[in-house]
């Protein structure tokens, strides 16, 4: 009889894992609360992923189409983790989906529950959802997704462009210190993206450190030398609204200029990730721990940052964290052959 | 006391330090002074920095430094910039307040007697006056263009035949220009515990000695009455 194991989350983290425990022969229920998986690169349309701005399509798809296709994985849409007991080294667990509520028993259970876009909203100084043409980086990356590089408060090219960092990140007042450690790369993608779509276009970065790390450094490089985007370093401190349909960007260019009140045609602010309501819910259903930060917490950061402090439960992608897609199905195999590993040890 | 190039006023290295500690050592420093990315939120929202050379993001910076010849450069103009709206304070993403260690660094400026404390207290000393010996605060006839040059070019018509303008009021006033409003001998009395037990007539003294005395006249008469 094949193990049973168990996959929380269907974005890329939860998909890679199910996919490859699969392959191994593994009987994976995957339950994803959504009516589709795919994660939030699906949700929200992502449409090119950094570095090399491939389409996400190649790589999401891919991963959604593999474990559509593989009939040792059985998907539960719209569906939730009810009830989760432990059976010994095993665990009973309650899935809801539309379709009824069954209890099954698992040899181990995966938790790739991701992460939230953080609202801007809930941080009033930058006056999301208070005018039109201030938009954050998940609504710009579903309108280009979708074609679309206009304003949205009448639908023309925009003249000049500010993209703001650390929306949401590094900030003690909406209560996230840290860094969202993707934002500044999609930023600098998606300034670079605009540009190629309207040469003509200034695009303005303010930012307080950009961190583009490792080779996503070449992105910030082109970004300033092949498209002449302004970088420029300061936070800024309030958003109103400008002459002529504008949103003026005021703040402090705090090595350069000064002080500063700019009028912008549109706004993109670069909002960062966020454990999401999910994550504090998965610590009280499975009696894993939380961290500080509102994210999942690894048994050991550096040593196995894909274990939960649970034998047999094991974790993956950015329910521990902000991390890349990339880093996200890394985890995704660790997590699969971790968890499968266990379930071979305690099979019985 | 003389001034360098910058107009820093000289005093030794010994004594800048003597002054840094004495800031740090305050209750409030560590809670006001946490991490600073340089951001430039703080000076971007800063209602002074729209008008004057001042900055609360180089506030923090030089007490971050720990070097005390930073901080004494702010001590004779710098710190006598601020509004103390405290903008900095609330939109810092850190949680520093600019706004509190410039509170710290007056303080010391006003307990120590430092000249730009004296200086800038000056214009004050009827304000000082009114509130510590009658309890009462600006009263219409204070209000005259030597002393308010900043409220505009209509103070001087504000200034002039007070008594009529006080009686166009629309609610009940003393009707008189010299108080705004009447304070009980008992109030005044224990005003002047409060303010003796704080230290406020201390610093009074420090800051401007020929007030002291006349507050003091005052506070006698009332005590006796």
């Amino acid at each position: 009889m094949p193990e049973n194991i168990l996959v929380i989350g269907g974005g890329p983290a939860g998909l890679h894992a199910a996919n490859e425990l699969a392959e191994l022969g593994v009987s994976v229920s995957l339950v994803e609360r959504d009516a589709f998986i795919g994660g939030n690169p699906k949700k929200f349309k992502y449409k090119f992923l950094f570095p090399d701005l491939q389409p996400a399509e190649n790589v999401i798809g891919e991963l959604i189409k593999k474990a559509e296709s593989n009939k040792n994985i059985r998907i539960y849409y719209s569906s939730e983790v009810t009830d989760f007991k432990e059976n010994g080294k095993k665990f009973d667990v309650t899935i809801k989906s539309p379709k009824g509520t069954e209890t099954k028993t698992f040899n181990s259970v995966i938790v790739a529950t991701g992460f939230e876009h953080f609202d801007p909203a809930t941080d009033s100084k930058y006056s999301y959802q208070l005018f039109d043409d201030v938009i954050d980086i998940k609504d710009l990356e579903k309108m280009m997704g979708e074609g679309n590089f206009n304003r949205p408060s009448n639908g023309k090219p925009p003249r000049n462009v500010a993209i703001i960092l650390c929306v949401g990140s590094r900030d003690r007042h909406v209560g996230n210190q840290y860094c969202s450690r993707v934002c500044c790369t999609v930023s600098v993608k998606q300034a670079i993206e605009l540009k190629e779509h309207f040469p003509e276009m200034e695009v303005y970065i303010f930012y307080m450190d950009i961190r583009t790390y490792g080779f996503y450094e070449d992105l910030y490089w082109k970004a300033m030398e092949e498209h002449d985007v302004q970088i420029v370093k300061g936070r800024v401190a309030e958003i109103t609204s400008g002459p002529d349909n504008t949103v003026i960007c005021k703040g402090e260019d705090t090595l350069l200029r000064g002080p500063f009140e700019i009028p912008f045609d549109m706004v993109v602010l670069a909002s960062g990730m966020e454990g999401g309501p999910q994550s504090p819910e998965m610590s009280k259903k499975l009696g894993i721990e939380l961290d500080e930060h509102g994210f999942l917490k690894p048994a050991n950061i550096t040593l196995s940052p894909f274990k939960s402090n649970k034998d047999g439960i094991f974790l993956a992608g950015a329910c521990t964290g902000p991390k890349a897609i990339v880093d996200a199905i890394v985890e995704g195999g660790a997590a699969a052959m971790n968890a499968y590993i266990y379930a071979k040890k305690n099979a019985q | 006391m003389e001034y360098d190039e910058n107009g820093v006023s000289i005093v030794p290295f010994e004594f800048k330090k003597e002054i840094f500690e004495e800031a740090k050592k305050d209750f409030r420093y560590e809670e006001y002074v946490r991490g600073c990315l340089n951001c430039g939120v703080c000076t971007g929202g800063c209602p002074p920095h729209r008008f004057f050379d001042f900055s609360p993001r180089i506030v923090l910076q030089k007490c971050k430094s720990n070097d005390p010849a930073l901080v004494w450069e702010m001590m004779d103009e710098y710190i006598w910039a601020c509004f103390q709206c405290f903008t900095c304070a609330m939109i810092c993403p850190f949680l520093n307040s600019p706004g509190g260690v410039i509170a710290i660094l007056r303080e010391i400026a006003v307990r120590r007697g430092f000249e730009s404390a004296k200086r800038v207290l000056k214009p004050y000393s009827r304000v000082l006056l009114k509130l510590t010996a009658y309890g009462n605060q600006l009263s219409p006839d204070m209000i005259q263009p030597d002393f308010f040059p900043d409220w505009g070019p209509h103070i001087g018509y504000a200034s002039q035949d007070l008594p009529l303008k006080r009686k166009a009021i629309p609610m009940p006033t003393l009707q008189v220009t010299n108080l705004a409003w009447d304070v009980a001998p008992e109030t005044m009395k224990e005003l002047y515990t409060i303010f003796d037990e704080a230290g406020v007539f201390k610093i009074i003294e420090v800051v401007d000695p020929s007030l002291y005395e006349i507050i003091m006249d005052i506070i006698d008469d009332v005590r006796s009455s």
